[in-house]
């Protein structure tokens, strides 16, 4: 398995959560995938990139087939992709290996130009996941079963989200209720463990996994960057020769 | 040398950071800079490695609690965090994907060193075969003029 890379195009993103009830990201993903390919960037999922906890067989099968039906052509062309797994799709651990131009793997470092990236889904570091990994299992699994019931739950927190956080821009750092600094909406334990990560010799540590997307200055002049999730103004990293911005997808 | 907080320290260029034969109970993560590695054989250090940011050495010592098996100096003003035997757990705690880069990193030398033994292997067989090829020349120079 080959965790360390050179890209000197890249675009990373996450969460699209392909498969859930709730997605509507099909339609956005595959413009984002005919922009990459368009474009000459190789393509990195990282982590969550279909969702096998929030669905059903029929209804995974469906709304996957579909959209790969879409991306067919472009999966014929010179396009490179990398599917860092995440904790919804944690399933495909079983496949981490290189399958042809895709390429699963539980994280990558990237190096573009003189920078050092860590792409890494995040949900190691999630609290309750290290705590109680099967009790977060189940209880995504119920969550999916209430989804299948509500569907439009989602866009109801997006809803939240939208009025709490307001812009649709990836925010930058605020003090929590606890007055640690951290990205609004996330837990400051992705902060420290992207402090620890980035200790290791790499210049940016880009996560998903929390749904919030942001940015974060570590020390040493490194950072932290979250590309949120599809449901809801989708985000996205753009390395491009050694050089990395976190970028809203428009299309 | 200059120690900095949470196991940073900085060399500089051509610092020892490690001494062949000397114990240590500490390993190391390059955070920035570039590092190289010998080994004395009889009155030479050979070569063995160059390091740089994100490799690490001295997994062996905090491992095994054995004498450093090679030297290790700074290439270029570097940065290292250094990781001691008790603190190790409690990284990769922190930090899971640790423990299995480590690992993963000791398996690629290990199938490298495997390939090294192979090629001395063969070219000891050749050196073996050429040897006895010139014994039996030098033992049967009519036999093998007739031949």
């Amino acid at each position: 398995m080959i965790t360390d890379l050179r890209e000197d195009r890249l675009l990373i993103t996450s969460d699209i959560h392909l498969g859930a009830f709730s997605c509507q990201a099909g339609g956005p993903f595959t413009r984002f995938f005919e922009f990459a390919c368009a474009n000459g960037f190789n393509i990195c999922i990282n982590g969550d990139g279909i969702d096998v906890l929030h669905t059903t067989l029929g209804h995974i099968t469906r709304d996957v087939s579909r959209v790969l039906g879409n991306l067919q052509p472009m999966l014929r062309s010179q396009t490179r992709i990398y599917y860092v797994i995440g904790n919804h799709d944690i399933i495909l651990e079983h496949f981490l290996s290189d399958w042809g131009s895709l390429r699963l793997v539980p994280f990558l470092n990237v190096s573009s130009g003189d920078l050092r990236i860590r792409v890494e889904h995040g949900h190691l570091y999630d609290p309750f996941f290290m705590k109680h990994p099967d009790l977060q299992s189940a209880l995504t699994r119920f969550m999916g079963i209430f989804l299948r019931m509500k569907p439009n739950w989602y866009s109801w927190t997006n809803t939240f989200r939208k009025i709490r956080y307001r812009k649709p821009e990836a925010a930058q750092s605020q003090r929590d209720k606890h007055g640690r600094l951290t990205i609004p909406g996330q837990n400051s334990a992705f902060i420290q463990a992207a402090d620890e990560l980035a200790r290791r010799g790499f210049d940016y540590v880009v996560m998903g996994h929390t749904h919030a997307p942001g940015t974060f200055d570590l020390s040493g002049g490194k950072k932290y960057v979250n590309t949120g999730s599809w449901f809801h103004h989708p985000h996205y990293v753009k390395i491009e020769n050694g050089t990395l911005e976190l970028k809203l997808w428009n299309g | 040398m200059v120690y900095k907080d949470l196991g940073e320290r900085d060399y500089a260029t051509g610092d020892t950071i490690v001494r062949e034969g000397e114990m240590g109970t500490e390993m190391f993560i390059i955070q920035e800079g570039k590092v190289v590695v010998t080994k004395r054989i009889g009155d030479t250090d050979v070569f063995l490695a160059t390091l740089e940011r994100g490799d690490f050495f001295g997994e062996m010592s905090l491992l095994e609690s054995v004498p450093r098996t090679a030297t290790v100096r700074a290439l270029t003003p570097s940065r290292l965090v250094a990781v001691r035997a008790g603190e190790l757990l409690m990284k990769i705690r922190r930090d899971p994907t640790f423990a299995f880069e480590m690992l993963q990193r000791m398996s690629s030398r290990v199938r490298q060193l495997n390939d090294q033994v192979v090629q001395l292997m063969q070219m000891d067989q050749v050196t073996r075969e050429e040897l006895e090829k010139l014994s039996l020349r030098t033992e049967f120079p009519e036999r093998k003029a007739h031949e």
